[in-house]
């Protein structure tokens, strides 16, 4: 290395470490990172201060689970996001497997349709939900939020596995229906194992945004109980409450967990084909 | 599929692939109706209630009338329009200026944390928006570590807050959506031939000539990209003007949200959510005569 070519230093130009990038990138990486440490710090906090942290303590742990309303809010969330999820793997694999196959012009418009959520702001949805709740004289309930969830969250099951459809080798498909099967049992025998990871991980996925999402649970809520994203947005209106750093904390570390195995699934899997998250969309 | 097949050459085939059709549209059906039902019926009805009245007890009523469409001249929601405007068009400048360091460090020269890194920015970015948001919120507060980092550098005083202030609000719209912008720009600079950089530095193009002159404009549909996913949920957004702000820097979605549950006016909430989608449309038509235009010439 002593001994460079013009060539060489030319080559460096892409290998040589920017600085002010560098920089920029570590600052990011800190503030990334501060509001979360300081929300799980805090929880921990002895007193119910926010900027001084006065002996460790699990009392907004014990505050929390001894909170009934929480707690049922905690259960409608659980449950909200199950349903949501069994609703929206179903149908979105559905659809999935029907645009990747179908080039009708139905299908071009249900691949339109399947977009509409994906560019609207979510307030818009959360609106347009309760105006369609209210208009057909449905009381808002844990149900709403239900139907709301699943509509919104169909778009992320079909966009996830439409890709994954699409890189799917039909001959495989093709040659089970030679040696006998119908096209059901070779979509089932054949297509969904292969897609299985695929489908794992988005349902995972469905269930972490389902449970942490607040715009359209905001709207499509009625008054008791409400998910527990929605009782932590009346709480921090009201200024500092300690307990939802505690509940803040246990949803970080759910989700976190969550995502964690969402992209870990193509792995136990032995394979590709799960969550791509790192590839555009 | 079909022309995978010789045609003639295997005749059960096309009788194969007309019932598959029908299968994959009774597959695609289900989907396709409850979205249709509950998407698109409401975003109807949202458009249809901007034409409607509200009785004297406050209940919306469906009718043909322009009122909320003319309130929309008012100068007041015209300010709250064009500051929702600015805040989510400065978020999206500071986002990309913030974000595209960060990309083209971890893209180039990453190495084998390449996947971490960019895991290590999606995995909080699915936490709890209220909850980052508010431990946001408490880190740029006034006892916060962010202004009393600033004081000890000497870059704020002690009449310096960001919180209750169109600042505040910035940095909640661009902590919050941050990542719609490096995730876009990481994949076109992934994508990037990096021969073109060496290329640059061959014809003795600068770090910073090359930069702007190839890796800019190599990676410009990446930002673009990122520019809309951020702009979009950045509009709409009322949680970080309600957390961030004050009563001055209230955006468009807090109006919305003013207008059906404390001021229980829906036909002129729902000219409100109309008249932001106005603005998103025109916004996304022009994108997409941008990437139409970028495509063609690539194409050529």
């Amino acid at each position: 290395m002593t001994l460079r070519t013009p060539h060489r230093r030319h080559r460096r130009g892409t290998d040589r470490r920017p600085r002010v990038a560098l920089t920029v990138t570590t600052l990011f990486f800190l503030l990334l990172y501060l509001p979360i440490a300081v929300v799980v710090l805090f929880s921990f906090n002895g007193q119910k201060s926010l900027t001084v942290f006065k002996g460790f303590s699990l009392r907004w742990y014990t505050a929390f689970f001894h909170d009934n309303v929480l707690i049922e809010s905690l259960g409608m969330s659980l449950r909200v996001s199950l349903v949501a999820m069994a609703g929206s793997v179903i149908l979105g694999v559905a659809l999935a497997l029907g645009l990747v196959r179908c080039r009708t012009r139905l299908g071009s418009l249900a691949g339109l349709i399947m977009l509409v959520p994906l560019i609207t702001p979510e307030i818009v949805t959360g609106v347009a939900a309760m105006l369609l709740f209210k208009g057909m004289d449905i009381t808002l309930s844990s149900g709403t939020v239900m139907l709301a969830e699943i509509t919104f969250s169909i778009s992320y099951v079909t966009v996830i596995l439409r890709s994954r459809i699409a890189a799917l080798n039909p001959e495989v498909e093709e040659a089970a229906m030679d040696l006998g099967a119908t096209r059901w049992q070779a979509l089932r025998l054949v297509t969904l194992p292969a897609l299985l990871p695929s489908i794992l991980a988005s349902a995972v996925l469905v269930f972490a945004l389902v449970f942490d999402d607040f715009v359209l649970a905001y709207f499509t809520t009625g008054v008791d109980p409400q998910p527990l994203s929605v009782r932590i947005y009346s709480a921090i209106r009201f200024g500092v409450q300690p307990t939802i750093n505690a509940v803040g904390t246990l949803m970080l570390i759910g989700s976190i967990g969550l995502i964690g195995l969402a992209l870990a699934i193509p792995r136990l899997f032995g394979r590709r084909g799960g969550l791509d998250l790192l590839s555009g969309k | 599929m079909a022309q995978r097949t010789p045609s003639g050459a295997v005749p059960g085939h096309r009788g194969r692939s007309a019932s598959g059709t029908r299968l994959w549209t009774w597959l695609m059906l289900p989907g396709t109706l409850w979205m249709t039902g509950f998407l698109i019926a409401s975003l109807i009805l949202v458009a249809t209630l901007a034409l409607g009245t509200t009785d004297p007890l406050g209940n919306p009523r469906f009718g043909f009338n322009f009122d909320n469409i003319a309130a929309m001249a008012d100068p007041a929601y015209r300010i709250v329009l064009l500051r929702s405007l600015g805040f989510a068009l400065i978020a999206c400048v500071v986002c990309l200026i913030v974000a595209y360091p960060v990309a083209y460090t971890i893209a180039l020269h990453g190495g084998r944390f390449k996947n971490l890194l960019i895991a290590a920015i999606v995995v909080p970015f699915f936490a709890n928006y209220l909850v980052r948001m508010y431990g946001w919120s408490v880190v740029l507060s006034d006892g916060g570590p962010v202004l009393k980092a600033l004081r000890a550098v000497g870059l704020a005083d002690a009449h310096t807050k960001i919180l209750q202030s169109g600042v505040g609000v910035i940095a909640g719209l661009v902590y919050g959506f941050i990542v719609f912008m490096i995730i876009p720009l990481f994949a076109a600079l992934e994508r990037m031939d990096l021969s073109l950089i060496e290329a640059g530095r061959d014809l003795y193009g600068g770090p910073l000539r090359t930069f702007f002159f190839v890796t800019l404009p190599a990676t410009r549909q990446g930002a673009a990209a990122g520019a809309v996913l951020v702009f979009l949920p950045a509009i709409g957004d009322f949680v970080s003007a309600q957390l961030m702000g004050g009563p001055d820097q209230i955006m468009i979605g807090n109006l919305i949200q003013d207008k059906f549950f404390q001021g229980q006016n829906w036909p002129l909430g729902s000219a409100l959510t109309m008249l932001m989608m106005a603005v998103l449309f025109i916004g996304m038509l022009g994108y997409l005569r941008r990437t139409r235009k970028d495509e063609a010439e690539a194409a050529r």
